[in-house]
């Protein structure tokens, strides 16, 4: 069976899907979005992070660090690896809770993710997806309680110029996935800079029917760290104020 | 204007104030706030001391100077409040531990010439030494760090039944008629019998002074909230009590006489003794449900006895009725720091249940907390106990459970230090090794059992020798009032009680279990350290920062399915083991149970380095606590999974103490959350969940400036206390667990 390439596994997340889940974040995206809180999680392959300040000047890298100076984001892991570790807070799902897949782009590793969904249907573990919805599986999608997707920029040029792809199969991968009957949670990250045309975003989504809940996010720096520990120029996005955030209200949604 | 809520909120403010005026009088101190009220202008007892050593004790010891500190207690009236009555000091202040004593005792020359050559370690006075010494146990007792019980007090439950059918008047009636047949044990009938009469004296000067306030008192409103509180006083200075009102007074008087005599906190079933006065005031309509939430806020106020709501009974019904509710809301509209335990059960209200979480959120003061009813009664029916009895045992202290009037556990009293044991396990194998033994964490194991049978030998001796004879050092005159057999037979309740069910509670538990895992994880399994290495590692304090980082994140307790959660589980199957086997006489039997108490920074102070990475003299771990830092998320449902894994199993408690950012709302979808999460544990086997729900940014610039907080309320173990109280030592550790995520 093939293995993942995982970032992180947390559990007792309260924030990515309803009740207690487990969220397995995998490794590799094909967008590269400027603001990207998880930027560990772009790169497919295993990577150091540098953080200097934890570093204890040992001089032993190449033994192991300890101090938490040089972190190996990105690890191996076969489907019972991670299995075994989201069984381990199975009493706490609840009737809402389970596990959510996370990234990256979960679907970009799209055989471990199916089996990896289909492994926690077997132990009756509800299953949720966050994804940009770059790609469409009908299969994978199919088995999922809910899908959490983003719509970021409306307009494709700048949704281009921001991540780095093309935003025409994203929205249509919105129509296509409506059309399963899955309920989805839409959302969009607010980036003050950009003129995402939130409007028009939730007008769109407000026309699918198995949206159920439109959500904004407000950009916040807390990949800025990841970023210089993986080598990587910061981005100097500001957090949209709480007026912008008010004013925006009006577009989210919940049904 | 006279609402009830502007009179709650003077009330709080008026606690506030309190606050800081105690911080003044008494210097930090790292407890439970008790509800006391600052000392008065010329408030002064000249104790008597019937010992050579500079301290009290026995019935007649105990008896004067219970009668001259309440003497001194001049009544407590607040316009604002429909109850009255509070306490401020204590007999134990009089007992010539200068360690222990108030700044605003130690002020006081006249006291202090009194004690001042005697002076000597923390409650070193408290056991009269002279005539039950114990020097013999001592050695083994600091070899393992051994919190004794020897000298401990009102760590049992009162059953409130007894009072609200007797009334201070039945007391003495009740003395007299077993006086007549008990002519030789006159002594503790004229001491119970002085103490009592002393309570009634402090409820008389209560009456007095409002009869001097109502003829002073120019307000219609106030005069007559004055007038209907001067004729509770009067219908509960010699009667059981008759109404709502009236059994919320009686208590509020009894408590403040108990807390000057040992401190006692114990409460009761609020919501099951106060159930039937409720039932009767509404149906002859002298109460409504405002105005008993009122009395509830107030008794709230008056004193932050430990009391338990909702649960099941015998036949596992739900015992949840309109007055828990009334009692939720009632602690919500005074929001201080309230001991307040829902009982939970699968078969009791969720809803009730939810809005009990509710609060918890809403308001980020540590209450309520949540006991698992099932595990508990289950656990202590192992015991040999019946259903029954084991459904009345309820939660009435910082981690513990007791029967009401019939139970005699010294819960909370007892402890070991098993990081203590840990090292005097590892000198062992060291010697071992010098001799040229080979050296691994079995054997490790096996020498740490030893010294933990060790330990619990030298701990039952101690407990037995409290028990023989706590009644001639410190009798417990005035619990022993609502206790079973006591009066029946002019006997103390530590010789009389029906069950002597004694907790013994582990503390450093994940201290030891993290050096057994990083011992095997990195000495035998990676090889990444050779055992001399790791033994001149502890020598030195790991002046090598490599190596005490490279244990300390070795494989932790808590993280889930490691090998030092494996190592938790066989301490805790062998301390059970260890404790259950411990022959006790006289039908008395130990429970084990995993607790620090509050303790972690002095009992880490007694112990050097230890395997995990822990420098010599930082704190233990707390509790059944995993250590700092165990997981980077800081799982709650992983600390959750460790902490049910290690349950005792025989009805005490091995408490989950959460730390929650209040990220979660206090909405439908946060308190359907948190309650999960507390049914999930309970499933598992936990039994007690003590859960803190702070404010991150708040708790930060209380610990830089407490004064600007006083409101402030954190759930420091079982208890819970006032921020700005604790020493800057303590407020450190509660910051730090927070940010920690443990």
């Amino acid at each position: 069976m093939i293995n993942g390439i995982v970032a992180d596994i947390q559990r007792a997340s309260v924030h990515d899907g309803p009740g207690i889940r487990t969220t397995v974040f995998l490794k590799g995206c094909p967008l590269h979005c400027a603001w990207c809180h998880n930027p560990e999680c772009i790169d497919f392959r295993p990577q150091v992070m540098y953080y200097p300040e934890k570093c204890i000047g040992c001089g032993l890298c190449d033994k192991g660090c300890f101090s938490g100076a040089r972190v190996i984001c990105g690890k191996e892991m076969s489907v019972q690896d991670v299995l075994k570790e989201v069984l381990l807070d199975r009493d706490y799902y609840g009737t809402e809770g389970g596990i959510t897949i996370s990234g990256g782009e979960p679907l970009a590793q799209r055989q471990f993710v199916n089996a990896l969904i289909d492994a926690c249907k077997k132990e009756n573990i509800r299953c949720a997806m966050e994804t940009s919805l770059i790609f469409y599986d009908e299969e994978t999608f199919k088995k999922l309680d809910l899908v959490m997707a983003d719509l970021k920029i409306w307009d494709n040029e700048l949704h281009k110029k921001y991540t780095g792809v093309e935003n025409v199969k994203i929205k249509e991968h919105f129509r296509r996935l409506n059309g399963l009957g899955i309920p989805i949670i839409a959302r969009t990250p607010v980036i003050s800079e950009i003129d995402q045309q939130i409007a028009q975003i939730s007008k769109f989504l407000s026309e699918l029917e198995n949206v159920k809940k439109y959500e904004l996010l407000p950009y916040h720096p807390l990949g800025e760290s990841k970023r210089e520990a993986l080598g990587m120029t910061a981005e100097n996005f500001t957090i949209p104020s709480a007026e912008y955030m008010k004013e925006l209200e009006k577009y989210v949604f919940v049904r | 204007m006279y609402s009830y809520a502007e009179r709650l909120k003077a009330m709080r403010d008026t606690k506030i104030r309190h606050t800081l005026e105690k911080r003044k009088q008494n210097g930090y101190t790292d407890l439970d706030d008790f509800g006391t009220v600052p000392i008065s202008e010329g408030y002064c007892v000249t104790p008597w001391y019937n010992s050579t050593n500079g301290s009290f004790y026995g019935y007649d010891g105990m008896c004067e100077n219970f009668c001259r500190v309440i003497d001194a207690h001049e009544p407590y009236i607040d316009p604002n409040e429909m109850l009255c009555g509070r306490w401020r000091d204590m007999l134990v202040n009089y007992r010539g531990d200068l360690h222990y004593m108030p700044d605003w005792l130690k002020n006081n020359l006249k006291n202090l010439e009194f004690i001042k050559n005697g002076a000597t370690n923390q409650w070193s006075k408290r056991w009269d030494e002279q005539r039950f010494p114990y020097d013999h146990l001592k050695p083994l007792q600091a070899k393992y760090n051994i919190t004794t019980g020897i000298d401990g007090d009102a760590h049992f439950a009162c059953d409130y039944r007894i009072g609200f059918e007797l009334g201070f008047g039945g007391f003495l009636e009740k003395i007299e008629k077993y006086r007549a047949i008990n002519p030789d044990k006159q002594a503790f009938y004229d001491a119970e019998e002085r103490c009592v009469k002393a309570i009634i004296a402090f409820i008389q000067r209560h009456i007095d002074r409002l009869s001097v306030m109502i003829e002073e008192e120019s307000d219609e409103l106030v005069k007559d909230n004055l007038i209907t509180m001067k004729r509770t006083c009067e219908n509960v200075r010699l009667n059981p009590p008759a109404t709502f009102r009236e059994a919320c007074q009686w208590t509020a008087f009894f408590n403040c006489a108990s807390r000057i005599y040992t401190r006692d906190g114990a409460g009761f079933q609020l919501d099951g003794l106060l159930y039937p006065y409720y039932i009767k005031d509404v149906a002859d309509g002298i109460l409504d449900d405002e105005t008993a939430k009122f009395l509830i806020a107030n008794l709230l106020l008056i004193d932050p006895h430990y009391y338990q709501i909702s649960g099941v009974n015998e036949n596992d019904e739900d015992m949840t009725n309109p007055l828990s509710w009334l009692i939720l809301e009632a602690a919500d509209s005074i929001n201080i720091a309230c001991n307040l335990t829902v009982r939970v059960h699968e078969n009791c209200d969720r809803q009730f249940q939810k809005k009990a979480v509710y609060y918890l959120l809403k308001n980020k003061n540590g209450w309520p907390r949540f006991a698992n009813d099932k595990a508990l009664a289950e656990g202590y029916m192992r015991n040999g106990i019946d259903k029954k009895t084991a459904r009345e045992r309820i939660a009435v202290g910082c981690n513990w459970m007791c029967v009401p009037g019939r139970e005699y556990p010294m819960n909370d009293l007892v402890k070991v230090n098993v990081a203590k044991v840990l090292e005097e396990a590892l000198k062992d194998l060291r010697t071992e090794m010098d001799a040229g033994s080979a050296c691994s964490t079995e054997r490790l194991f096996e020498l740490y059992e030893k010294h933990l049978k060790c330990a619990v030998a030298v701990t039952a001796e101690g407990i037995n020798l409290h028990l023989d004879h706590a009644w001639e050092v410190t009798p417990e005159l005035i619990m022993n009032l609502m206790m079973k057999n006591t009066l029946e037979r002019g006997e103390d309740i530590t010789q009389c009680a029906e069950l002597y069910t004694v907790g013994i509670d582990g503390a450093g538990l994940a201290v030891v279990a993290d050096s057994f895992g990083a011992l095997e994880a990195r000495v035998e399994q990676e090889k990444l350290l050779t055992w001399e290495e790791m033994f001149a590692a502890l020598d030195n304090d790991f002046a090598d920062e490599r190596t005490r980082l490279m244990m300390n994140i070795a494989p932790r307790y808590c993280q889930g399915g490691t090998v030092s959660d494996a190592w938790a589980k066989r301490m805790t199957d062998s301390w059970v083991k260890i404790v259950k086997s411990q022959p006790m006489p006289k039908g008395r039997q130990l429970i084990p149970g995993w607790f620090s108490w509050s303790r972690t920074i002095e009992y880490g102070s007694r112990v050097g380095a230890t395997p995990n990475g822990r420098r010599a003299g930082e704190p233990i771990s707390h509790g059944a606590n995993p250590n700092p830092h165990f997981r980077a998320d800081g799982a709650p449902t992983a600390q959750a999974n460790g902490i049910a894994s290690v349950q005792c199993g025989y009805g005490n408690t091995a408490p989950l103490q959460l730390e929650f950012d209040p990220k979660l709302a206090a909405d439908e979808k946060g308190a359907e959350i948190v309650l999960n999460l507390i049914e999930s544990h309970f499933k598992q086997g936990g039994t007690l969940i003590n859960i803190n729900v702070l404010d991150g940014e708040k708790l930060l610039a209380a610990n830089e400036n407490p004064d600007l907080y006083p409101d402030l309320v954190v759930r420091v173990t079982g208890f819970t206390a006032y921020f700005a109280s604790l020493s800057p030592k303590f407020r450190q550790l509660v910051v730090d667990r927070f940010l920690q995520g443990i």
